[in-house]
């Protein structure tokens, strides 16, 4: 089910259709450029001006190739603020959240897909709705939890509200539902039952939808925003988004080939992932939103 | 003994779901019950301890007239953006399901890169080119003749600018479960179409779209939710204004809590929030759920 999403079809299966109204091949390759030229136009730019020295921002003409190039502006961002701190934070965090949730996700999953117990539909429902109302649509009080909490302004409080995830456990058991129940039993003479079934069976057989759900889950906090902006105050806990709009703010808007180096090295590093393994993200934000 | 392994037994499933439903009530459940209860109370910075003052805060929510404009800028969002990213969703889904070569993945990932952008570096590049003086979309307008458009500083373009943004933003993503739906369409179904001889429209029409169904039931759901909640746009791009006009919902209740500091007020618009969130996509599961005929 998953796999078939990377196969292209034998034949477009519109393709003739297309011909009937006399489309051909050339107008999809000319709609489809005109389209991808746009999208991809606002970051080329915003790359094109990171790389530029501040005279050449202000031409006549777009100058969309730098000319001379620049790298100076990424020094400059780096002697401004703490972006490699940022980073190491955002890892830190990205990381820290990622690594809970597939513990929380997976024993909570094996429970509503292999075993049988009273008010199992009324609890996986009560973890439907965590996926309609993340911490945002709650910010008050969640805000005033993490304060009862102690953890204002620290990593751990960019990690904490995220570590169940009704999303995961979801995705985890439909994946876990098609193990057939033969393993369970043949395990289960091996003695391989419980958690250590889960562990060393369940798992490695889901491993598709894992890759998947890691992969929605890094782009999901790396780019949040929100919660870092509520719950952080100092530049030691502070995520590479908070970083930027700090940045924005000391900035002030004066000098754009700073303020775009900025911009670019906080999009880079899941940029250059997402380039090298397209394929991986784009299969797997496929199958785990059809399943969603 | 017996009775002791017996009750593990029973109790076991419950053990594995403990760490998630500790946390989840921590964090999700019980927030939506604190907000309740403190929505009932007033609790600012002028008074020293929150004080119960039964609807209060929710008549003060409706007295504020800054409030209609937010209603009114979250819906002209979630209307305008909605439909439009949909429809380039669809478009370009289709046309990528063509079997177009190599050049197939580069139009792919031009189309979802935005995806992998964090909302509120989004929002710069968009400052960049909004830009009235030397942004590049007002330079390119020109070369057509339409006179300088002030944009995030004009009352009438800055939320249509913030929509703009969303919408290149977001239609990469929604594109990818578009393609997702359309390729567990089995290919056999427009083979005997095209036996039967039907054109380009009524294959679109009586084939992709209706198979397409829950795909854009699913589409719509995340759609309204995702517009809902768009708060870091309006944050790095206008900060609300100007004069409220781009102020949407979730913007709203962060600058009652953490700007004016009235946590009661802020509670009682999370309340509304949460109430009119799940109305809706119940609502719009049911009603389409309904219209939804053909099963894939």
């Amino acid at each position: 089910m998953k796999s078939n999403t990377q196969q292209t079809p034998k034949f477009g299966p519109l393709e003739k259709a297309f011909r009937f109204i006399g489309v051909n091949r050339i107008h999809i390759h000319i709609l489809l450029i005109l389209v991808s030229g746009v999208t991809l136009a606002p970051y080329l730019w915003a790359l094109s001006t990171s790389l530029k020295y501040r005279v050449n921002v202000f031409t006549e003409t777009p100058q969309w190739i730098p000319n001379p190039v620049n790298l100076g502006n990424y020094k400059e961002v780096f002697r401004m603020a703490p972006f490699g701190l940022y980073l190491v934070n955002t890892i830190v965090v990205v990381v820290g959240i990622l690594a809970i949730q597939i513990l929380t996700m997976s024993t909570a999953a094996y429970a509503f897909s292999r075993l049988r117990f009273r008010g199992s539909e009324g609890l996986f429902f009560l973890f439907i709705v965590q996926m309609m109302l993340p911490v945002h649509a709650t910010i008050v009080p969640n805000y005033l939890i993490v304060n009862k909490l102690g953890l204002l302004d620290s990593r751990l409080a960019l990690m904490v509200p995220f570590w169940a995830t009704g999303y995961g456990t979801f995705l985890l058991r439909q994946s876990f539902r098609q193990v057939p129940r033969d393993f369970e039993d043949a395990a289960m003479i091996d003695g391989c039952s419980g958690l250590r079934f889960l562990y060393s069976i369940l798992l490695p057989m889901a491993k598709p939808t894992l890759v998947a759900f890691s992969l929605i889950s890094i782009v999901t906090h790396w780019n949040d925003f929100f919660w870092p902006l509520v719950v952080t105050d100092s530049p030691a806990v502070r995520t590479l988004t908070m970083g930027l709009a700090m940045f924005v703010q000391q900035e002030s808007g004066a000098d754009w080939t700073l303020l775009m180096a900025a911009t670019i090295f906080v999009t880079a590093p899941l940029m250059v992932l997402f380039l090298i393994y397209q394929r991986k993200f784009i299969e797997s934000f496929m199958s785990a939103g059809i399943k969603g | 003994m017996s009775s002791s392994r017996l009750n593990l037994t029973k109790i076991r499933p419950y053990l594995y779901l403990v760490p998630s439903l500790a946390l989840l009530s921590v964090f999700t459940y019980f927030p939506i019950l604190y907000s309740t209860y403190l929505s009932f109370f007033r609790q600012n910075v002028f008074t020293l301890e929150p004080v119960f003052d039964w609807f209060a805060n929710y008549a003060a929510v409706f007295e504020e007239p800054v409030f209609k404009i937010v209603v009114r800028n979250t819906v002209v969002y979630a209307l305008g953006t909605i439909p439009i990213t949909m429809f380039l969703a669809l478009l370009m889904a289709i046309l990528l399901n063509e079997q177009l070569g190599w050049i197939r993945d580069i139009y792919r990932v031009a189309c979802f890169y935005p995806t992998m952008i964090p909302m509120a570096a989004a929002g710069m590049l968009a400052v960049w080119l909004f830009n009235p003086g030397i942004g590049l979309i007002n330079h390119y307008l020109k070369m057509f003749g339409v006179p300088t458009i002030e944009w995030l500083y004009d009352m009438k373009w800055a939320l249509p600018a913030i929509m703009l943004t969303a919408i290149w933003k977001n239609f990469g993503y929604f594109m990818l479960i578009y393609l997702a739906g359309l390729q567990n369409i089995p290919g056999e179904l427009y083979e005997s179409a095209s036996i039967e001889g039907c054109g380009f429209w009524s294959r679109l029409r009586y084939i992709t779209l209706p198979l397409l169904g829950p795909t854009t039931v699913f589409v719509v759901i995340q759609g309204i939710i995702t517009s809902f909640q768009v708060f870091d746009l309006v944050y790095v791009m206008t900060q609300g204004g100007p004069a409220d006009r781009t102020n949407v919902f979730v913007y709203y209740i962060y600058q009652n809590a953490f700007r004016f500091w009235d946590f009661g007020q802020a509670s009682a618009l999370t309340v509304m929030f949460v109430i009119v969130l799940l109305i809706l996509v119940f609502i719009l599961t049911r009603f389409m759920e309904r219209r939804v005929h053909y099963e894939v």
